[in-house]
């Protein structure tokens, strides 16, 4: 992690993504502990990249516990994998190391897709435990990052910090008393925008195919079912309560289409499909250029 | 509560519960089965529920209109849905608001408003963020230009 100077902006470099929290005073060094521990916390439990990570047990078969925020990962991938129908799994892991998107990041595919484990009775996620009777390699990523973000987001509150801005490379949480404009990236081209969107006590996370790509058609949102990369949607955002529910979520939206979900979440949402046409909810009605 | 007749039905939904699990089907990659011995299209339009147990229907277009309670009044939503050879192929919804608060609320179950994206330069807009994808992933991005390097050697 690289701080710098710029007051009431704590910029630096985490999981892989460049991360900026904004507060109206400068935060405190405790304050930059806290958050950074947190950080490296979830990432040494939840990392498929590295070794020494918890979820890492599990590619040998076995139990392990994970803290107390993996009951509520573990009960949202469980609703979201019935409402994708098995398309969207914490069990995808292997199927992107089958690509290529492995922890030495070789980009070099073994062999044809394969699915993933399905999440049947050889795999248990109960609260806080996690039990496979197969190995098996747990990838987190389609929610991970947002929970992490209301994780930091917590740690800023109890710090003394309640006004901030979290942005975790474009998945963001504002809370506070003034909006931000946000715009929504191009995906085809990243120098402009399709909208923009005001964000105010909510989350915004985006999930992307066009920009992490390795190969032709080669990209990590991949349908668990046949382990293949989805390509009829190409961008998605999500507003919602908490980044948790807005990351998951954005990934969901590549797998089925908007009232699926609905039905069980409260959110507004701009999904892109490969064709370049939009869908959005109407209170978003405004937000996007025409 | 159920007036059968091809090719508008209209019935009666308890509610926009109902009415959204309708939308569900639609992205079932193929209708539930049932064991059911095979019925005439009338037996077909029992009860919403119970109908979507069965294989038998007639391609074509159904209609219906929903009815529930709001603090507001009584509000509708309308669907249709269209079968072709046995599956749903498409599912409208069509809001009938009769206040601004249900337009909100039904707006979020019927799907959506499309549109071709247009896009304006960054440099043109006066934003405190922008989200995306460019930024998600340093370690990536950093991965891929190495092996573009190396590649290239």
């Amino acid at each position: 992690m690289s701080p710098t100077g710029c007051p009431g902006r704590f910029s630096f470099d985490a999981i892989g993504t460049v991360w900026q929290i904004d507060t109206p005073a400068k935060l405190s060094p405790e304050a930059r502990a806290a958050v950074a521990a947190v950080i490296e916390e979830y990432d040494a439990v939840y990392s498929r990249f590295r070794r020494d990570s918890r979820v890492f047990v599990l590619t040998e078969g076995g139990s392990i516990t994970l803290p107390p925020s993996g009951e509520a990962l573990g009960s949202l991938y469980r609703t979201l994998y019935s409402l994708t129908n098995g398309a969207m799994s914490p069990l995808v892991g292997g199927s992107l190391e089958q690509l290529g998107y492995d922890a030495g990041y070789s980009f070099m595919p073994r062999g044809a897709p394969v699915p993933a484990t399905a999440w049947d009775e050889t795999f248990q996620w109960d609260g806080t435990i996690i039990r496979s009777t197969l190995p098996v390699t747990i990838d987190v990523g389609a929610a991970g990052k947002g929970q992490l973000v209301d994780l930091v987001s917590e740690s800023l509150r109890r710090a003394g910090y309640p006004q901030h801005t979290i942005d975790a490379g474009g998945d963001m949480l504002a809370v506070g008393p003034s909006a931000l404009r946000v715009a929504l990236e191009h995906p085809y081209t990243p120098d402009s925008a399709i909208g923009v969107v005001t964000l105010q006590n909510r989350a915004l996370c985006a999930s992307a195919s066009n920009r992490r790509r390795w190969a032709d058609g080669l990209h990590h949102v991949l349908d668990a079912t046949t382990g293949r990369c989805v390509d009829t949607v190409v961008a998605t955002w999500v507003l919602a309560d908490s980044a948790l529910i807005a990351d998951a979520l954005a990934t969901a939206l590549f797998f089925v289409p908007p009232d699926v979900l609905l039905a069980e979440f409260e959110f507004d949402y701009v999904r892109i499909t490969s064709e370049g046409r939009a869908h959005y909810s109407s209170s978003l009605a405004g937000a996007l250029f025409s | 509560m159920i007036d059968v007749k091809k090719p508008h039905q209209r019935w009666v939904l308890a509610g926009l519960a109902t009415a959204s699990l309708l939308g569900s089907a639609a992205c079932a990659a193929s209708p539930p089965t049932s064991s059911g011995a095979g019925g005439d299209a009338a037996n077909a339009a029992e009860p919403a529920t119970g109908s979507a147990e069965s294989n038998d229907f007639t391609d074509g277009s159904y209609s219906a209109t929903g009815s529930y309670q709001t603090p507001g009044g009584e509000e509708s939503l309308g669907v249709t849905i269209t079968l072709a050879s046995g599956s749903v192929s498409d599912v409208q919804t069509e809001p009938m608001p009769s206040n601004p608060t249900t337009e909100l609320y039904q707006g979020k179950f019927s799907s959506g408003i499309g549109g071709q994206i247009v896009g304006t330069p960054l440099s043109e807009l006066s934003v405190d963020k922008v989200s995306g994808s460019s930024l998600t992933s340093g370690g990536f991005n950093d991965a891929i230009e190495q092996i573009k390097r190396e590649a290239a050697q």
